[in-house]
């Protein structure tokens, strides 16, 4: 980027971050959970917001802030988020996924995080839904098949876990590994990709407050075709890169291989980053359609984080890097 | 006298099964959108559903011939007009989904697609030969056109081969090392080889010898 140029921030309209119909029936969950934050949160102005899991009901009258009013997003349907699905280790049609993945069993589960860390360690689920506060992120999520969803997540900053762990100075990448369980995974043994699904972030973009680890959707626990019990959520790059059923994380020093570019290099980078100005080899990317929604909208660059981002990528060509 | 009745009523009634046949994907995905059942994106899913269906009806279409010169069942050659009509309309459909319903008729958009992947222009071209195939299938064009009819009924060929590898890009995936689910398109194109060899002279000669041969013996 030669060009100084200003980015504004796209954020989800105040009052999509907490419909009623969200509120009113999320309780349980996210009593549980213990949620307290909530809002398409922007890295500058990070929560802070906490209350008592116990006093629930006042979820609804936290206003988060630095919230403009500029997109009018609607929240995708819990069915259309749970009913159309990219995840190949299961079938390559989205519509079936949830089918085929729902006596996928995520229970027990547990993360190993290691490599470059003074604190590796292994992470249940339960350990992660208690150690780390969690909170509601409203986030457009944009295929790289061009097309969409604003999608109500419940999880934590990434950069909470990456602190506990203490990356040593040399680690320069994290890299994560999917769960492979052939018997449970119909398309896994098709031998169509090389599995395990892996993804990788540079270190600096796992840091950055945009970046959460998944629990929950609206107010339930994921499902599997969603990624449960822990996904990655990157929400400016395209959605391949938000790898789902994490077992592994690794702190690296070299570039991870991630499989869609291990697939087609030339199609698929590692960097991903929402740009409605490189457009796919096959088909363009500037503009996208909304699930439930019908016609186009336009995509916006970096998928609308672009303020909270772009800092990361002073001086790196976006064209090249794609 | 009742073979000749026969053969009348066989293709009375192959043709009806086609004519009426050709429309009942139509039908079911008319039936399909208005009752929502198209899935969550339905732009997607009518899309890709007229553009196999196009492929399916191409495919069908060539069939014709090789049966009719393999097998001497001369009254499939009825049938290849409607089959190629079908093509050409499920291609029109696939089409005028993408450039109405998908990108709203932003023909700076559309334009641009069609001139910039490779993978777009391939099905313009697919769509512009069926188009013409179609709209000179008329017996009278047929009289007046001559010999450059046939000339120009061939062109259904190159059609049909690019049709096939718009479909193989139309998958996500990597097509040179086969990674990605390319099922149905190498169905199609497997379909679409054997067709191409069952028009080698050599071959239809040798099957035909074949097929036929065994009868004779048979029969005596
Ligand atoms: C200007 C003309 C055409 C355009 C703009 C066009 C556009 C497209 C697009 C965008 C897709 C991919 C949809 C997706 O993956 O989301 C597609 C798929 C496809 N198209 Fe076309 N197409 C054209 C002509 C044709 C023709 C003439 C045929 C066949 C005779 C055809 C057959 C197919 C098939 C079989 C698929 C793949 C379906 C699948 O993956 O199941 N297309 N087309």
């Amino acid at each position: 980027m030669k060009k100084q140029e200003k980015y504004n921030s796209v954020p989800v309209k105040p009052d999509e971050i907490t419909p009623k119909h969200i509120y009113q029936n999320r309780r349980t969950f996210l009593k549980q959970m213990g949620v307290v934050g909530l809002g398409a949160l922007l890295a500058s102005c990070a929560p802070g917001v906490t209350s008592t899991p116990s006093t629930s009901e006042t979820l609804s009258d936290i206003t988060p802030s630095g919230i403009g009013s500029e997109l009018e997003n609607q929240l995708t349907s819990k069915e259309a988020i749970k009913g159309y699905n990219n995840y190949y280790e299961f079938t390559t049609n989205k519509e079936r996924v949830a089918e085929l993945a729902q006596d996928f069993v995520t229970e027990p589960w547990s993360v190993n995080v290691d490599g470059l860390v003074e604190n590796p360690g292994t992470y249940s689920t339960e350990d992660l839904l208690s150690n780390f506060e969690q909170e509601q992120r409203i986030y457009r999520m944009r295929c790289v098949e061009a097309w969409s969803m604003v999608i109500p997540w419940v999880g934590f900053p990434l950069h909470k876990l990456l602190e506990e762990v203490k990356p040593t100075s040399e680690a320069k990448y994290v890299m994560f590994e999917s769960a492979l369980v052939p018997e449970q995974m119909d398309g896994a043994n098709s031998g169509m990709f090389p599995f395990p699904y892996t993804e990788g972030l540079r270190l600096d973009e796992a840091m950055h407050d945009l970046t959460i680890l998944a629990t929950g959707i609206y107010d339930e626990p994921l499902a599997p075709q969603n990624g449960a019990p822990i996904r990655l959520v990157v929400p400016w790059k395209y959605g391949f890169k938000s790898i789902k059923s994490i077992i592994k994380i690794s702190l690296v020093v070299d570039e991870p291989p991630t499989l869609w570019n291990i697939v087609a290099p030339q199609e698929y980078g590692f960097y991903a980053n929402v740009n409605p100005n490189v457009d796919h080899p096959r088909w363009s990317q500037a503009t996208e359609r909304r699930i439930g929604e019908s016609g186009r909208i336009d995509t916006l660059f970096m998928n609308g984080y672009a303020e909270e981002v772009m800092p990361l990528y002073e001086g790196l060509d976006l064209t090249e890097n794609f | 006298m009742t073979g000749r009745k026969k053969r009348f009523n066989t293709v009375k009634w192959l043709r009806i099964l086609v004519n009426v046949g050709g429309w009942v994907p139509l039908l079911i995905l008319t039936i399909k959108y208005f009752t929502n059942n198209l899935g969550f994106d339905p732009i997607q899913s009518a899309l890709l559903r007229t553009g196999r269906y196009a492929v399916l009806f191409l495919i069908l279409s060539l069939t014709c011939t090789p049966i009719r010169k393999i097998l001497k069942i001369y009254v499939v050659s009825v049938l290849r007009k409607p089959l190629g009509m079908f093509a050409a309309l499920y291609a029109g459909l696939h089409f005028a989904i993408y450039a109405i319903w998908d990108f709203q008729l932003n023909f700076k958009l559309i334009w641009q697609a069609i001139i910039e992947f490779p993978f777009i222009i391939l099905g313009a071209i697919t769509l512009l030969i069926l188009a013409i195939l179609a709209a000179t299938s008329f017996q009278k064009i047929q009289r007046k056109m001559g010999k450059k009819w046939d000339l120009l009924q061939r062109t259904v060929y190159i059609a049909a081969v690019l049709d096939i590898i718009h479909y193989l890009l139309a998958i996500k995936g990597d097509l040179l090392s086969l990674q990605g689910n390319y099922t149905w398109p190498l169905i199609a194109a497997s379909a679409l080889l054997i067709l191409f060899i069952l028009r080698i002279p050599w071959v239809i000669r040798t099957l035909k010898n074949l097929i036929f041969l065994r009868k004779e013996t048979r029969q005596r």
